[in-house]
C-alpha cells in the first residue's frame, strides 16, 4: 500500500515537472522565434520531442530524461526573453505609476487662479 | 481663405458611398467573423476600461475553439480541459499559454499550472487587473 502511494506521489511530481518544463520550453521557443510562422514549426518539433518519451514506464528512466531535458532547457535559454511590459523586468515596470489616492494633478501649468 | 472657397467646389465633385466597407474587409469578415469583429470592436490601447465578464468569457471560448485539438462544439464555459475537451496535460499547457497571449498576461508558472478548466481560466483573467 505504501509503495503504491509512494509510486503515485512520485509519478505526480514527475508529471508536474514535465508540465512546467514544457511551459518554460514553449515560452523559450517563442522567444527564439523571430516570426510567428517560425514559431509554429519549432513548437511542433518541441512537442514531438516530448511525445517521443510518452510511453516510458520506468520511474528512474523518467527522472533521468527530465533531468536531461531541464539541463538542456537551461543551457539554451534566451538571454533577452519577451516580458509583458507591466511585469517585473518589462519595459513599463514601475514606469509612470499612478499617483497616490487623494493627489490631484493640475494640468493648466502656471495659469492657476 | 482659399481653402475655404475650394472646399465646396471639391465637395460638389466627390461622391462617397455611405457605407465605407471595402471589398477586402468584407471578404475578411466573411472568412473570419470572430477575428475581425473582435479586432474592430477592441480599443487599440492596452489600458482602456477593464474587461467585462462577458467579453472575457467570449474571448476565452474563442481561444479554445481555435485550438486544433479541440472540437468547437464541445466548448462551454463550464468545460474541463482534460475531462470534457479531451486534451492531455501538455495541450493544457499550450491552451493556458494561448489564453495568456490573448489577454497580454504573464501568469506565473505555478499559477498557470493550476488552471485546468475553463471556469478557472475565466476567473483568473476576469480578476486580473492588467488583462487587456
Amino acid at each position: 500500500m505504501s509503495t503504491t502511494a509512494g509510486y503515485l506521489a512520485r509519478r505526480a511530481g514527475q508529471k508536474e515537472r514535465v508540465r512546467l518544463l514544457y511551459r518554460r520550453a514553449l515560452k523559450d521557443t517563442l522567444n527564439w522565434a523571430v516570426h510567428r510562422h517560425l514559431f509554429y514549426q519549432d513548437a511542433s518539433d518541441l512537442r514531438d520531442k516530448f511525445e517521443a518519451n510518452r510511453n516510458v514506464e520506468n520511474l528512474d528512466v523518467i527522472d533521468r530524461l527530465i533531468d536531461d531535458a531541464e539541463a538542456q532547457q537551461r543551457n539554451f535559454q534566451h538571454p533577452d526573453p519577451y516580458i509583458v511590459p507591466w511585469a517585473p523586468g518589462g519595459t513599463k515596470f514601475t514606469r509612470n505609476p499612478p499617483p497616490p489616492e487623494g493627489i490631484e494633478i493640475i494640468y493648466n501649468y502656471g495659469k492657476e487662479d | 481663405m482659399a481653402a475655404a472657397a475650394l472646399r465646396p467646389a471639391i465637395l460638389r465633385h466627390i461622391r462617397l458611398s455611405a457605407t465605407t466597407v471595402t471589398p477586402l474587409a468584407a471578404a475578411a469578415a466573411a472568412a473570419q467573423p470572430h477575428a475581425l469583429a473582435r479586432w474592430l470592436g477592441r480599443p487599440m490601447s492596452s489600458h482602456a476600461d477593464h474587461l467585462t465578464h462577458d467579453e472575457v468569457v467570449g474571448r476565452v471560448l474563442d481561444v479554445l475553439k481555435s485550438h486544433p485539438k479541440v472540437d468547437p462544439s464541445k466548448v462551454t464555459p463550464e468545460a474541463h480541459f482534460e475531462k470534457d475537451l479531451g486534451l492531455d496535460s501538455l495541450d493544457t499547457v499550450e491552451v493556458v499559454m494561448a489564453i495568456e497571449e490573448e489577454f497580454k498576461l504573464e501568469i506565473p508558472d505555478m499559477e498557470a499550472d493550476k488552471i485546468d478548466s475553463l471556469p478557472l481560466a475565466i476567473e483568473y483573467v476576469a480578476n486580473h487587473p492588467m488583462a487587456g
